[in-house]
């Protein structure tokens, strides 16, 4: 536009624009616009999607019902009510079955079992708690010694070599954890040497490979908040503890863990989420009995072809999810 | 009998930081191990892999050459490396801008729905890739948009997003907002503050979501295989070649796929500080 030519018009504009930039909304509504748009239709509207396909059911020929008359709760009912039995029955007979699994001894509190889905998502999140305890375990120590015992000039070396793996390819490594599994391989052939061992056995397509493999990518997610709340905490306050009486153990145990907890409740959030939802895991490093929810979701898209089920599994896991995540916020959690 | 233990804890808790080291060196073992045995294997000379039958090269200069080893083909690789790039390039310049601009409104605006939206915005890095991936399926079906490189950058948006905008948002928390205030009172606008002032100010921030979001949408998988339709990129490419078991080839196209990548976050991280 021409300045000479159109001196009213840019007047009238650049007021505009006056207008416009002084508005306390423009600024939100300019830099919120393309994400918004981007995760409303790229994100949130597939969900909605496979939402309303869960509410379906599947036809004859492995096509997706969508007619008001086939709306209904039938794939949730499916996932997890036995055939013949009563909501109420399902809640009992889950119930009994998870008493009967988590605690030993045979009580045999359930008649029946559970659906098989529901046997998969319990597997599943028992999946998950073990590789965060399991990282917790062997990671916490670790944390303690980068953030508190290591030498100053080394800690940020220490943190990076932590995070390196993290950015180097995710199925790089599982297949890395898989050269170590299978037979004859080097980790293998000196577990041979074992009296108890034989010779040419393999830990691959097993429940042990899948649990490693879920600590050995994720274990980072918890090294790193562990690290830097215990970087943050006074570590005088230890001395006052045991200047007042306490043995080494006690000032950690009721002085330095506490501090330490956002960390580790920020940790286990991370690596409870990936492990239960893992899909390229157990397909990689797993067997036949130790697949998890995010194949079962996988195959109802693919072999099984029964997409309105897959669709409700896909949000129980969410509800999972998000389940845990309610949990984290209520126990103080903050996100991000 | 109770004090012989409070002992016994206490005395373990004493010589504690050399069973922490040894602890911590044992990490350190197990996260890298698998690494150096994938490297050391891929100048393994052994049709079957695993064994360690002696040095060779030959596998790499086959590959080089453009000849096929073991069922994997270098320029089938080669193609599928250069989509990866590609895929990763567009997703990082569209969700570095987005997720930046997105980190300035939640830091710097209230609205309502902000805690909701904010919600939103986390959630594509938390849910499992595999739900993100079949619903981005469902909805390219009904919508009638073919599958290719385009739907996989559409995708990989969706969740870059959310990764630049958290890291960038971090970075916003602990900037001095009086400096925009005084570079307003001297005359520059809002353009020029941005500019001059914010930019550099919150560069590493920006650097680090960039990187970030690169290094997810090059390494993701889960998300990829459903939307992509026929093309490859690198890990559905690889992922195909390890269903097909353990062989030399695999073994070389690994070794430098994790020589590469870590080189460069290394020098990257040389140069940023340490960033996650």
């Amino acid at each position: 536009m021409g300045r000479d030519s159109n001196n009213r018009a840019s007047g009238i504009d650049a007021q505009l624009v006056q207008r416009v930039r002084r508005n306390q909304w423009t600024g939100a509504v300019v830099n919120l616009a393309p994400s918004a748009f981007w995760l409303g239709v790229f994100f949130l509207a597939p969900l909605a999607v496979m939402f309303f396909y869960s509410f379906g059911e599947r036809g004859a020929f492995g096509e997706v019902l969508l007619a008001t008359e086939n709306l209904g709760l039938q794939q949730y009912r499916r996932f997890f009510v036995p055939e013949g039995l009563s909501v109420l029955g399902a809640v009992w007979t889950t119930t009994a079955w998870l008493i009967d699994t988590v605690i030993p001894g045979t009580q045999s509190l359930a008649s029946t079992q559970p659906t098989p889905y529901v046997r998969l998502l319990f597997k599943s999140i028992g999946y998950g708690i073990l590789a965060t305890v399991v990282s917790f375990v062997v990671g916490y120590p670790m944390a303690y010694y980068i953030g508190h015992i290591a030498p100053e000039e080394y800690q940020n070396l220490l943190v990076v070599l932590v995070i390196l793996p993290f950015w180097a390819s995710f199925l790089v490594r599982i297949y890395a954890i898989q050269l170590l599994l299978s037979a004859n391989s080097v980790l293998m052939s000196a577990f041979a040497l074992l009296p108890f061992v034989e010779q040419g056995v393999t830990l691959m397509n097993s429940r042990f490979a899948v649990l490693l493999g879920l600590v050995y990518i994720w274990i980072p997610f918890m090294i790193l908040p562990v690290y830097s709340s215990i970087e943050e905490i006074d570590f005088t306050l230890q001395e006052a503890a045991m200047d007042l009486g306490a043995d080494r153990f006690e000032a950690f145990y009721h002085v330095i863990f506490p501090q330490s907890k956002p960390g580790v409740m920020a940790g286990s959030i991370l690596v409870f989420i990936p492990s239960a939802g893992a899909y390229v895991i157990p397909e990689l490093l797993g067997g036949t009995d130790s697949q998890m929810i995010g194949n079962f979701i996988a195959d109802q898209f693919g072999s099984a072809g029964h997409w309105p089920l897959g669709a409700a599994g896909a949000f129980v896991l969410m509800g999972v999810m998000l389940l845990s995540i309610a949990a984290y916020q209520r126990g103080g959690g903050d996100l991000a | 009998m109770m004090s012989a233990f409070r002992r016994a804890r206490a005395s373990l808790f004493e010589r504690g930081s050399g069973v922490l080291l040894a602890q911590t060196a044992f990490v350190y073992l197990f996260l890298y191990l698998p690494i150096a045995v994938l490297i050391t294997l891929s100048f393994n000379d052994s049709r079957y892999a695993v064994v360690w039958q002696g040095f060779t090269t030959k596998w790499y200069t086959a590959l080089l050459q453009g000849e096929t080893v073991a069922r994997v083909d270098p320029t089938a690789a080669w193609n599928a490396f250069m989509n990866s790039v590609g895929i990763a390039a567009a997703t990082v310049v569209i969700s570095t801008v987005f997720g930046t601009m997105l980190a300035f409104a939640l830091d710097r605006y209230e609205f309502p729905g902000k805690r909701l939206f904010t919600g939103v915005v986390f959630m594509p890095i938390i849910i499992p890739s595999i739900v993100m991936g079949i619903s981005l399926l469902l909805f390219f079906n009904i919508i009638g948009v073919q599958l290719g490189i385009g739907t996989a950058i559409i995708g990989h948006v969706a969740f870059g997003i959310s990764f630049v905008a958290v890291v960038v948002a971090a970075r916003l928390q602990t900037f001095d907002q009086t400096m925009e205030e005084a570079a307003m009172d001297l005359g520059a606008n809002e353009l020029e503050t941005f500019r001059f002032v914010t930019l550099p100010m919150i560069k590493p921030g920006i650097f680090a979501g960039a990187l970030l979001a690169f290094a997810m949408s090059f390494d993701d998988f889960v998300v990829t295989f459903f939307i992509i339709g026929q093309e490859n990129t690198l890990p559905i490419f690889f992922f195909g070649m390890v269903r097909q078991g353990i062989s030399p080839g695999v073994n070389v196209v690994a070794a430098l796929i994790i020589v590469v990548t870590m080189a460069l976050v290394a020098v990257a991280q040389w140069f940023q500080g340490p960033t996650w």
